[in-house]
């Protein structure tokens, strides 16, 4: 590739595509961005659209009335109000007492937020005015340390109910309350006595009697970041639009067959599909650069952008590579909309609760507007499946950007195997079609993993192993049909096998690169566990082995048993991709129960 | 110049070209010719690097075919003008003009000599606005910004009018009279016959016929005797000077022509030849070939169940 024949191609595109631009065009665009802009603004200026949505029944003369007037979620109320109807909480008497309602939770911890919010905004004055002397407050230095939340943190909320903290007004303690429930929360920020500091309530045990909570969101009680979801969803909207634009221009160059002399010409397809992409990609970072100068993101959002906007665009690419219309390509454009969008906005509300909202990098935004640090790690096993994605994607399409693929007539699964059959021309490249599979199979298992997430375990878990099978079995065997469907091997049973056998070995080896969700935690989760088959901890090193090898003969053999059928016909394959899954299922629930048994054991 | 060496290009298990060899010299027009579906297209496009062959090499220059040094010294017009519409004739021949590394100031008189001698004007018009005809200048223009010494143009005059075709050809003509080596297919064979050096017929992917058109001519064709007569005989027709005009193919028929007037009391008066052109040519060896081709279809079930 030629950086200058590249922006000679890119400086091209921008002129030709603003010269089929009419004025309805430009002018509807100006309006999405005035939408766009006022939406952001509105948020920005703080238009919270979650104010006052708690009503606190609280006497004027009690010192939690502050508390409630500086909280813009919590509103006063007179405590006379009925509990459910007329109010959320009540505080009466330095008692707490919440509606036995998910709003009543949810209210009862945004006030303990706000209390303590309260008191460190007090101390603070006090302290910077001289009123009260730092060291003699606090004799003691306290290191805090925080730990991980585990599952049974987030059962807070869960309609647990409240427990009655009391007002200490000369103490010293650091206790903040008794909570009595099972999983009850200490978070260690309690007040400190002096003068009329309030003391905030712990939230009580989870209404699941003391039973492990799965985390799910059905058990999670708002708040959500609400306005920095907000904010972060507005990096989203452009790229609804430019992937619109982007798959028009890619299709161009197929109809009428306009691209034929770009590939005549002395430049490479890497340069006309990145001179081509170039100006999109340079266009949805220019606005992303706006949006987080408007709403206050760092570099760092915009890092956590640039893996977004490749996805979007390299879907894009192929659904333009592979339409054989406008229309058809309006509905791949859309679909790409849909699932991105939804992929990285969803898990990206729970960004404040747990560590599935990090598949999505939109939650890096989030974390970022609210200045929450972000590590490495956690960066790179957020985009990493982005970036991984974005790359295959964009070989998948450049392998059909040639004379004899981008100007045919074919529907979408034929051109996908077209264009995976470039790749695969012996067990080596089918072992390594099967590895550049791992980011989709990555991205497909985990957006099942946070869909399956609010369902209840007994429905989720088989969805859940069902799901993750098929998506493995078809990453392990769509290289290989793709082969025999285009006589890249012998019609042979040793052939089949022996692409089988490389496939399952290629899908092992990038199987194994899953191990990285260990990094961050997401084994922890016995839904990550059954997703990532992430090994727990505890065994010993015969079973740790044993566990860890054992997926290779599995993958051996259903992606030979694929084979077997591939080489046949399209309904072999269809029968014997069933038995492999099949296979795989039953492997998957016996390991869960064998696994079960021996950690029952240890 | 130009050195094919046993190309063949599969789909699916369709021949598309079959084991195709040939070699082109320096400044010579070289003619592919065949019906529709011979392969000719596919044989120029693995010569001009867009379609790769299945077995089998091309070069051009000493360069492989579809390598980027062979593209820049080759110019491609493909049977249809795919140019990007939106564009202005001249920002058009800009651009390509830049992808094959041309300066500027060489490309700004380049253009605007090829666009003078294609007698286009309009040059800031839209393409899309432009008729047919002027397309195709347009498209011609483009194969010509970097200067190529090889050209590869597929149906240069196809579906324009007769002034805008005998234009185009006379232009491809002009060409080769300036030295460049062309290679150049057209279903018009007149066109084929009155530009080009030598020719290859190709019929359902395979070289049916090759070499220049006299030895062509010399190998599959058959000289037509127009014989005259001053009586009737047999097949002949009566012509407006009461003589009588039968058409054969050999001197025997010629001497029993001459037998039968004479039986009838009359003469041979006139005796004319007439060499065939390379449509008739064309038409013979297509026949033949296809007839061929049925002939082995036939045989083919009885040898399978022979075995």
């Amino acid at each position: 590739m030629k950086l200058r024949k590249t922006l000679r191609i890119a400086r091209w595109e921008v002129t030709k595509s603003a010269g089929t631009l009419d004025k309805t065009t430009v002018v509807f665009a100006a309006l999405v961005l005035l939408v766009g802009g006022v939406a952001g603004g509105a948020v920005v200026s703080e238009v919270a659209l979650d104010e006052g949505i708690y009503r606190v029944g609280v006497d004027e003369s009690s010192p939690y009335h502050d508390v409630v007037q500086e909280n813009e979620q919590l509103v006063a109320g007179s405590p006379d109000g009925e509990l459910g109807e007329d109010i959320s909480m009540r505080v009466r008497n330095g008692q707490f007492e919440a509606a036995e309602t998910r709003k009543g939770s949810a209210a009862y911890a945004e006030f303990r937020t706000a209390v303590r919010v309260y008191n460190d905004r007090r101390y603070d004055d006090l302290f910077a005015s001289g009123t009260v002397n730092r060291t003699a407050a606090f004799p003691v230095v306290v290191v805090l340390e925080y730990a991980d939340r585990n599952t049974q943190d987030f059962s807070g909320a869960g309609g647990g109910r409240t427990d009655d903290g009391t007002v200490d007004g000369d103490g010293g303690s650091t206790d903040d309350g008794g909570g009595d429930g099972s999983g009850g929360v200490d978070d260690g920020t309690g007040g400190v006595g002096g003068g009329d500091d309030v003391r905030a309530p712990a939230v009580g045990g989870g209404g699941g009697g003391g039973t492990q909570m799965s985390g799910a969101p059905g058990q999670l009680s708002p708040p959500f970041p609400f306005q920095s979801l907000v904010l972060a969803f507005l990096f989203i909207v452009p790229m609804n639009f430019v992937v619109q634009a982007y798959g028009s221009t890619i299709i161009n160059e197929r109809v009428n067959r306009r691209g034929e002399l770009m590939l005549v010409a002395p430049v490479t397809r890497g340069d006309i599909i990145a001179g081509k992409t170039l100006p999109y990609f340079a266009g949805l970072m220019a606005v992303c650069s706006a949006i987080a100068y408007v709403v206050g993101g760092s570099a760092l959002a915009l890092a956590a952008v640039l893996p977004i906007a490749l996805l979007f665009l390299a879907a894009t690419f192929v659904g333009g590579m592979f339409a054989r219309s406008f229309k058809e390509l309006t509905f791949v454009t859309i679909a790409v909309s849909v699932f991105l969008t939804a992929y990285v906005f969803v898990p990206a509300i729970f960004s404040d609760i747990t560590p599935i909202a990090l598949i999505s990098p939109l939650t890096l935004v989030v974390r970022d507007l609210r200045d929450v640090p972000v590590s490495v790690l956690e960066y790179a096993y957020s985009t990493g499946p982005f970036y991984l994605s974005s790359l295959v994607l964009f070989a998948t399409g450049a392998s059909v950007y040639r004379e004899e693929d981008m100007f045919t007539q074919k529907r979408l699964p034929a051109k996908a195997l077209d264009s995976i059959s470039t790749f695969v021309w012996n067990k080596r490249t089918v072992a390594g079609v099967s590895v550049a599979m791992l980011p989709f199979v990555f991205v497909a298992e985990l957006l099942v993993l946070a869909l399956v997430f609010p369902l209840p375990e007994r429905f989720a878990l088989p969805v859940l192993l069902t799901s993750i099978v098929v998506v493995e079995e078809i990453a392990k065997s769509v290289g290989i049909y793709a082969g025999f469907t285009h006589d890249r091997f012998r019609d042979t049973l040793g052939a089949a096998v022996g692409v089988g056998v490389a496939s399952g070995v290629g899908f092992f080896v990038a199987e194994k690169g899953m191990l990285v969700v260990q990094v961050v935690g997401m084994g922890q989760y016995e839904y990550g566990q059954a997703a990532f088959s992430t090994l727990p901890s505890g065994l010993s090193p015969l079973v740790a082995v044993g566990l860890l090898f054992m997926p290779l003969g599995l993958h051996v053999v259903t992606a030979t048993i694929s084979a077997l059928g591939a080489r046949r016909s399209r309904t072999a394959y269809a029968m014997a991709f069933t038995v492999a899954v099949l296979v795989h299922l039953a492997y998957n629930v016996s390991v869960l129960a064998v696994r079960s048994g021996v950690l029952d054991g240890v | 110049m130009i050195r094919v060496d046993d190309l063949r290009k599969e789909y699916d298990g369709f021949v598309a070209v079959e084991d195709s060899s040939f070699e082109v010299d320096a400044g010579e027009v070289f003619g592919v010719v065949g019906p529709n579906g011979a392969g000719k297209t596919t044989t120029l496009k693995m010569l001009a690097g867009l379609v790769e062959p299945t077995s089998g090499d091309a070069e051009i220059a000493g360069t492989p075919a579809g390598s980027l040094d062979m593209r820049r010294n080759l110019g491609f017009l493909p049977e249809e003008s795919p140019l990007y519409e939106e564009m202005t004739a001249h920002s058009y021949l800009e651009f390509f003009a830049d992808l094959y590394d041309v300066p500027g100031d060489v490309a700004r008189d380049r253009i605007s000599d090829s666009l003078d001698r294609l007698d286009l004007d309009h040059r800031e018009r839209r393409i899309g606005d432009m008729s047919k005809g002027m397309k195709r200048k347009v498209a011609i223009a483009r194969s010509l910004v970097n200067d190529p010494d090889v050209l590869i143009y597929d149906e240069p005059a196809s579906g324009l009018d007769p002034l805008t075709t005998n234009y185009i050809i006379d232009f491809t003509r002009e060409l080769a009279d300036a030295g460049k080596t062309i290679v150049f297919s057209a279903h018009n064979l007149y066109h084929v016959e009155s530009i080009c050096d030598r020719i290859i017929v190709m019929n359902q992917g395979d070289i049916i016929a090759r070499g220049s058109l006299d030895e062509i001519r010399d190998k599959h064709g058959r000289t037509a005797y127009h014989v005259y007569t001053d009586v009737p005989v047999r097949d002949a027709a009566p012509e407006d000077d009461d003589r009588y005009h039968v058409v054969v193919d050999d001197m025997t028929a010629v001497e029993r022509v001459r037998e039968e007037a004479n039986a009838d009391g009359g003469r041979v008066v006139d005796i004319q030849t007439e060499d065939p052109s390379l449509e008739d040519i064309f038409l013979d060896i297509a026949e033949e070939s296809v007839e061929a081709a049925r002939e082995d279809e036939a045989e083919r079930p009885a040898r399978e169940v022979e075995t």
